[in-house]
């Protein structure tokens, strides 16, 4: 036997991480043990301390540290600039998801007791809801933060399912409408774990193509190994199907728009804003870090997907008559526009520009994002949540307060400027320019435009109809969404009108790009 | 880029192929049924019908199952420890504590939750 | 010969894929994406025999334990819909669209 040495791990570096499970580990033994009366009560606070506690210790260790120049755990995890800033943004949307997760009347009552039968009914005069929904998040949220910081495909695949595990289940919790929420879950369950066999099998093939699932020595074995291209090929494709499934580029976008409508609305805005940041942070890992060297052949591809994700996005959009599906095609196209930074690779300069173009987007996004769903939890009818359009006619004049912050985030979406979201797409749109590819920007701009399109017709819709006689009522909203309303649209306010401070910190966090 | 020349021309030739001979089939092929033509094409012996409402488990059988296979695949980790649990020492000691720990925890939830009740 | 096992594991991971497609019911839609887990481990352990490295088949363990989490959250996904419309057929999952 040649000697086994016992691992090192940089347990202060991933601190952040082990305190998300952590806490997540505690709250199940809370559901295990604690009174079913006391539940909630235990979880908000832990969720919400655990969390914040989190993107505290990810402050220290940049102020106390530096950011860190070598992975951690034997190379498995890399705990880098882009992966801090990353941790960031998930731990600021996650907080203000959980503040949104915690309004009552979300979620179901009992999930085993079938719809429309006295079972479900005497849950729900039992009162209450399932509080399991806490740990769940804070695995998901884990796993979120696992995916976008992992060195290694292993880790990155664990990461993607525990990620994907938890939100599975969430999605089919919501209280109102559970036909749809049950379905929505089954369809992104089959879909996601047919797109992790992918994942997988195209990890296999470049495994046995590099003799590594490290990310660094699969970039080693580019230059190294010769006449296995099929392998590498394959495995390329295949990887990027995975990845591409969760970012939702077209043409593996199916599963968006019904996840998003069926989904408990806290759940979609957690899924919207912090799956997509991480599953970026995976895409960027795995296409810039392993296949940085083999960019000439994975870039004709990208560019046919992140058009065709921009054209369907924006197009599908125009049709949709349901909040929440339209919402869901918008984050599609956001996705495409996403992906023109990914492209606009090139030397060290160029790479941070992008780099840090698609961090601060990200964020803008994720924030506004979560704000947007916030206020559609909020207009209600009798049956939960008006979803149809139709519904939202002259909002405006009912409560014009409300119909205004939700336009100023559909421009925010839009990309009009003094809104977050006109530096987002600029910074990344210009990256891709000094990247070369002009005909993509300009591709991005049409779609845009296209967009803006149908973001003005729903202003219009809420300012210029005459509302409906039996029009959805406004919920008074509890603390907790009145709060994430209020931050976002100052995040969106504050980004769109000064934003240097924030692009600063992204440059500083691009700067040294990932480490290998 | 010529690498994906062949690809797209295959792609078009295949897609052609497909929707060519589907659309073509029904227009000039006749059309004469028989009983034999209507059978499954040499796949042993004719099915039976499955009965109904029986040939099914129980969904308590379901839910064992579940737990079973969670439970039971949770043991995997513990055999490439125990190869090397001479080498890696009281670290891997600790480890292993600590994941059974967590696997524990699960148990206790499943416990408490009434989960290993048959009735 | 390490070749044969490869090309096993592309028919069982083809033969999985195309189950999924074609298959109507959820439950051996599910078993079809086991089959794809399990072609990716023939395929982790075959290549780790082939380079001479322990990785693979360490990778083959985890995919196991993920395939067994994901095995109960979705049998338990399909349960509760299969209760609600005494279906597991994924044609009858048709309330949305568009």
């Amino acid at each position: 036997m040649n000697g086994i040495q016992p691992p090192t791990i940089e347990y202060g570096q991933l601190m952040p991480l082990l305190l998300v499970f952590g806490a997540a580990i505690v709250g199940v033994l809370i559901e295990a043990f604690a009174p079913r009366y006391l539940r909630k009560a235990i979880h908000v606070p832990l969720t919400m301390l655990t969390l914040l506690g989190a993107f505290g210790l990810v402050i220290v260790q940049v102020l106390r540290d530096g950011v860190p120049t070598a992975a951690v755990a034997m190379g498995a995890i890399a705990v880098d600039g882009p992966s801090l800033f990353i941790w960031g943004v998930i731990l600021v949307l996650s907080v203000v998801s959980v503040l949104l997760i915690n309004d009552d009347d979300n979620f179901v009552a009992s999930a085993a007791a079938v719809p429309g039968s006295p079972d479900e009914e005497e849950a729900i005069a039992r009162g209450g809801a399932h509080t399991e929904v806490y740990p769940l998040a804070l695995f998901a949220i884990g796993g979120m933060m696992l995916f976008a910081a992992s060195n290694d495909l292993l880790i990155m695949f664990v990461g993607l399912e525990v990620m994907s595990l938890p939100l599975y289940l969430l999605c089919g919790l919501a209280r109102r409408r559970r036909l749809l929420s049950q379905e929505s879950s089954v369809k992104y369950f089959l879909l996601g774990a047919f797109s992790s066999a992918f994942f997988l099998y195209g990890m296999a093939m470049i495994y046995g193509y590099a003799g590594t699932v490290d990310l660094g020595g699969i970039n080693d074995a580019l230059g190294r190994v010769g006449g296995q291209d099929t392998l590498l090929y394959l495995g390329t494709a295949l990887l990027g199907v995975g990845l591409f499934f969760k970012i939702g580029a077209a043409p593996f976008q199916a599963w968006k728009p019904d996840v998003y409508q069926g989904a408990p609305t806290p759940i979609t805005a957690l899924m919207a804003s912090g799956t997509l940041v991480a599953a970026f942070g995976a895409v960027l890992r795995v296409f810039w870090v392993a296949l940085g060297n083999l960019d000439w052949d994975w870039r004709p591809v990208m560019w046919g997907i992140a058009i065709l994700t921009m054209i369907v996005g924006a197009i599908l959009a125009i049709t949709q008559t349901d909040i929440k599906r339209m919402l869901a095609y918008s984050s599609i196209a956001h996705a495409g526009f996403l992906l023109t930074g990914v492209i606009a690779t090139g030397e060290a300069t160029q790479n941070a520009n992008s780099l840090s173009a698609l961090l601060f987007y990200l964020l803008a996004y994720g924030i506004t994002t979560v704000g947007a769903f916030a206020v559609v939890t909020m207009v209600r009818d009798a049956g939960g949540e008006a979803g149809h359009l139709s519904r939202w006619a002259g909002l405006g004049k009912r409560s014009p307060a409300l119909a205004g912050i939700f336009a100023f985030f559909l421009l925010a979406f839009a990309g009009i400027p003094l809104t977050s979201g006109f530096f987002g797409k600029y910074a990344v749109f210009a990256a891709a320019v000094a990247g070369g590819a002009l005909p993509l920007v300009v591709v991005g701009v049409v779609s845009s435009a296209i967009a803006a399109f149908f973001y003005v017709r729903v202003i219009v819709l809420m300012f210029f109809s005459e509302p409906a006689a039996d029009g959805p009522t406004i919920a008074v909203p509890s603390a907790g969404t009145a709060a994430v309303v209020a931050l976002a649209a100052a995040a969106t306010v504050v980004l769109g009108v000064y934003p240097q401070p924030v692009f600063d910190l992204a440059d500083a966090a691009a700067s040294s790009l990932f480490v290998r | 880029m010529e690498l994906y020349v062949p690809i797209l021309v295959l792609a078009v030739l295949a897609a052609g192929f497909a929707v060519f001979s589907v659309a073509i089939a029904p227009i000039t092929g006749p059309r004469r049924w028989n009983r034999a033509k209507l059978d499954a094409y040499e796949c042993g012996i004719e099915p039976t019908p499955q009965p109904v409402g029986g040939g099914r488990f129980p969904l308590k059988y379901m839910i064992t199952a579940m737990l079973f296979i969670v439970f039971d695949i949770e043991i995997i980790f513990l055999y490439p420890w125990a190869v090397a649990f001479d080498q890696l020492g009281v670290f891997g000691l600790v480890e292993m504590v600590l994941f059974i720990v967590t696997v524990l925890v699960a148990y206790a939830y499943v416990w408490r939750r009434k989960g290993l009740d048959w009735d | 010969m390490t070749t044969h096992y490869l090309v096993l594991s592309a028919l069982l991971f083809a033969i999985g894929a195309v189950g999924v497609l074609v298959r109507r019911n959820a439950i051996v839609v599910f078993m079809c994406v086991e089959l794809m887990l399990n072609a990716c481990n023939l395929a982790f352990v075959t290549f780790a025999r082939q380079h001479g490295n322990l990785d693979g088949q360490i990778i083959a363990f985890f995919v196991m334990v993920v395939a067994a989490a994901e095995v109960v959250v979705g049998l338990a996904i399909i349960v509760t819909i299969f209760r609600t419309r005494r279906s597991a057929s994924v044609d009858d999952a048709n309330l949305l669209k568009y």
